[in-house]
């Protein structure tokens, strides 16, 4: 059943990328165009994958996922308010690095912690998430269809994370936070390096 | 210990692992999002390929596996979560220009120093393994830092970068939970010597 939910994600990330990259820019507008954007953007996965294994190894995983809906939401209303944000990848680099570290450490975390956490996440991905649209009403669904498609990737990815129970899957899980925290931090390192 | 490990991956890895392969090969063969990126052989693709293409870096990489799984747990999970988040500091420290001495050299030693515990059987406490092996890291996260591109596709380059040094890990890790046999265990050690010859064959190189 997990092997199967993996192998869909990936085919539906590997359609959903294939589609974008037909435009000479991210283009696509609309719900479907929004519904993209979480799942094609580096910055995005990597960071909702380090939340998500992060959320779905805590005991309030579903409040989890809904703070961080309500932060991808504020976010995404800010943008709708033309608030034009600054640094907000690199915040959400950041978010990545402590979320995959939190990962790699393996030890329960109190929802102190992840609260926030993932509220500041769903924050930084909602200001990322500017649409391309030339209408009012087609931004709007853009960052309807963002909305939902960040909440539903998440709580897909933690669902997935939370099943994982094995020693060797923990395991597996803590490696994986260990490789996203090394990324961002490198990443990070280059954008305040001047690249 | 080890071999209760080794029972339950053989017996519960299957379809899982076969499943998150796919998964990877699926985000791997994905066209990249290009308001996103720039240069294209700097994605997932051209980082993943990168250090495939030094072979120091790769007899280091697997001689971690090997020592972690030659060491058993913990270190067999331990030394491959350590490496990758002391690499980046490594990295760090060449992104933002701060030298670091003798960085090739480093790394060819690593290469000697990694085989030779494996070759040796060596057993230091796992504190001790782990700053041996972190401190190697860091010539590495350097030498890698250095050639990070720059632009917006930089982390997709660094995630396919930091995933074949922990693929490379594994193929180590791999190879070395051959060390439950008796026969297995020459071949590990053996293959430890063998890094360790390349290592000073790298080091000599470079005088």
């Amino acid at each position: 059943m997990i092997a199967r939910a993996w192998i869909l994600v990936g085919a539906v990330l590997l359609l959903m990328a294939g589609e974008a990259s037909a435009h000479p820019v991210f283009g696509i507008t609309g719900v479907r165009g929004g519904l993209l954007h979480p799942l094609v953007v580096p910055s995005h996965v990597m960071s909702a994958m380090a939340l998500a294994i992060l959320i779905g190894r805590q005991p309030l995983g579903q409040a989890m996922v809904a703070v961080y809906a309500l932060g991808l939401v504020a976010g995404l209303c800010a943008i709708a308010a033309a608030y034009v944000p600054t640094l907000a990848e690199e915040a959400l680099l950041l978010l990545a690095a402590i979320a995959g570290l939190l990962v790699a450490w393996g030890r329960p975390l109190p929802w102190v912690v992840v609260a926030p956490l993932a509220a500041a996440a769903g924050l930084a991905i909602g200001l990322d998430s500017p649409p391309e649209a030339i209408s009012i009403a087609e931004a709007n669904l853009t960052l309807i269809g963002t909305a939902l498609s960040g909440t539903a990737f998440l709580a897909v990815l933690a669902l997935l994370a939370s099943r994982l129970r094995r020693d060797w899957q923990r395991i597996g899980l803590r490696i994986a936070g260990s490789w996203i925290s090394a990324s961002a931090i490198m990443v990070l390192a280059l954008r305040f390096a001047g690249g | 210990m080890l071999r209760v490990v080794v029972a339950a991956i053989v017996n519960d890895m299957r379809r899982a692992v076969i499943g998150l392969f796919a998964f990877l090969f699926c985000l791997a063969g994905a066209a990249p999002a290009l308001a996103h990126t720039g240069d294209v052989t700097g994605g997932f693709i051209g980082g993943f390929a990168h250090p495939l293409f030094g072979p120091d870096h790769i007899a280091a990489m697997v001689a971690v596996g090997l020592w972690g799984a030659f060491l058993g747990p913990p270190a067999i999970f331990i030394l491959p979560i350590v490496f990758p988040l002391v690499m980046a500091f490594g990295a760090v420290l060449g992104i933002l220009g701060v030298p670091v001495p003798a960085v090739e050299a480093g790394i060819a030693v690593s290469a000697a120093v990694l085989g030779l515990m494996v070759a040796l059987a060596a057993r230091p406490p796992l504190w001790v393994a782990a700053v041996i092996v972190g401190t190697f890291a860091i010539f590495h996260g350097h030498a890698h830092g250095a050639e990070l591109p720059s632009g917006a596709d930089a982390l997709a380059f660094a995630a396919g970068f930091v995933v074949a040094t922990g693929c490379l890990h594994l193929t180590g890790i791999a190879f070395g939970l051959l060390a439950r046999w008796p026969a297995g265990r020459i071949a590990v050690r053996a293959a430890g010597a063998v890094i360790a010859v390349a290592g000073l064959m790298f080091l000599g190189w470079l005088a």
